[in-house]
């Protein structure tokens, strides 16, 4: 199995709620849950669970924004989107990997290519979520690097984003102090 | 003969506050060579080149390459094979050191630990070196890797094992990031700003581009 039993359950209960949550346009509900699969995200690492926190992240900020509205036929992308989340807890159940992983692309294919005229601002929020997605795992501890490739997006734009964040690094206690570490570089410049 | 090691995350800071001057001066004072793997390479210049946002940034750093301000490992006869077989080596060391639930948690990549692989073959042949890294994980990793556990475990609240495993390779890396650059580049002068402030506006840079620096560690360095 590539997920454990309980995750599997956690996974299959978060889209349960997702599609409820879609249908009475919550967002609060959408962000939450995309949090909650942010520790599944962490831990296996798996682009289903990626792609699951990325998307119920833009569908909570399409919603928030009122951008639903702008889109003709919001009611049949959902109910569209709501089918695929279907699928995508049978192949939970049957311990299907690669369905599950391709359902959840899915999800995010049918949100972009129905659209309509807003199609390059849903593109945008879907990159935005997987910049905002990536910020939060580059918090959990996992260097940089790793961080983008694990959603896809390049090291400018996840360095751009974590560095607007002012996030306050603690000082570590570390084997070098801020003094020593300033006059290392400083005596390595200075001679030859 | 001495060299620093370039990771991507204090180039793309030096590129983001528009730095890149002072590095050959830097590199002449100093007489050092400075240093980017190919992995590191990839992530900064090759991938970024194609996506029109970042395309000046990926270009600004390879014309530091051509200019051969920025040299590639393979002018002093290191081959890629080297530098892959290490990291290899080293990401296997890093990605299998904390346990979440009994599985484990990868938490480096490729182009951090060339750095790492780049500096071990370069202190086997005597080169006294420095890694750049911005970026925290790879510098606690080496500096103090039981911080990893507790970053991890404060913010996952799940179970978090560290393994007990020999990290004595990775104790004897020495890290700077671009806050120590630009640092030392203010005390050599090299700046070129005349102000009184201009030590502690680079240092505040730094941290808004990416250096994992807290305000704490920029008084410190505002008062040297």
């Amino acid at each position: 199995m590539f997920i454990e039993k309980d995750e599997v359950e956690h996974q299959i209960n978060v889209l349960k709620s997702a599609k409820e949550a879609l249908l009475e346009k919550n967002s609060l509900v959408l962000t939450e849950l995309s949090d909650q699969t942010l520790h599944c995200a962490l831990k296996y690492q798996n682009s289903g669970s990626m792609t699951m926190a990325v998307v119920l992240y833009s569908l909570s900020k399409i919603i928030e924004r009122k951008g639903y509205q702008k889109i003709k036929g919001w009611d049949s992308l959902i109910k569209k989107i709501n089918s695929l989340f279907d699928l995508t807890i049978k192949s939970l159940e049957d311990g299907n990997q690669e369905a599950y992983e391709d359902y959840l692309m899915r999800v995010r294919k049918t949100l972009e290519s129905n659209a309509g005229n807003l199609k390059p601002i849903i593109h945008d929020i879907l990159r935005k979520a997987s910049i905002n997605k990536a910020a939060k795992i580059y918090e959990h501890g996992i260097s940089l690097e790793r961080t983008a490739k694990m959603l896809g997006i390049t090291q400018w734009e996840l360095t751009d984003y974590t560095a607007q964040k002012n996030y306050n690094y603690p000082v570590i206690d570390s084997k070098l102090k801020t003094k020593e570490r300033a006059f290392m570089a400083l005596e390595f410049f200075r001679k030859k | 003969m001495k060299a620093v090691i370039f990771d991507s995350g204090v180039l793309i800071n030096m590129s983001l506050n528009g730095f890149f001057y002072i590095l050959e001066p830097l590199r002449k004072i100093s007489e050092c060579k400075f240093f980017i793997t190919k992995q590191v390479k990839y992530e900064i210049v090759d991938r970024p080149s194609k996506i029109p946002r970042f395309e000046l940034g990926a270009l600004r750093i390879k014309d530091l390459i051509d200019k051969k301000i920025i040299e590639m490992p393979d002018i002093l006869g290191i081959t890629d094979k080297e530098i892959s077989e290490k990291t290899n080596y080293f990401m296997d060391k890093a990605n299998r050191l904390v346990q979440v639930n009994g599985r484990w948690i990868e938490i480096v990549s490729e182009g951090e630990m060339s750095c790492l692989a780049l500096s071990s073959i370069l202190s086997e042949r005597s080169f006294e070196n420095l890694i750049g890294v911005d970026e925290r994980t790879t510098r606690i990793l080496a500096e103090n890797p039981r911080e990893i556990e507790k970053v991890i475990s404060n913010k996952i609240h799940q179970t978090t094992k560290m393994v007990k495993s020999d990290l004595s390779e990775f104790y004897k890396f020495k890290f700077i990031r671009t806050s120590e650059i630009l640092y030392s580049a203010f005390k050599l002068g090299l700046i070129g700003i005349k102000d009184s402030r201009a030590l502690e506006a680079c240092l505040y840079a730094s941290k808004f581009s990416g250096a994992s620096i807290s305000f704490d560690e920029i008084n410190i360095l505002k008062r040297l």
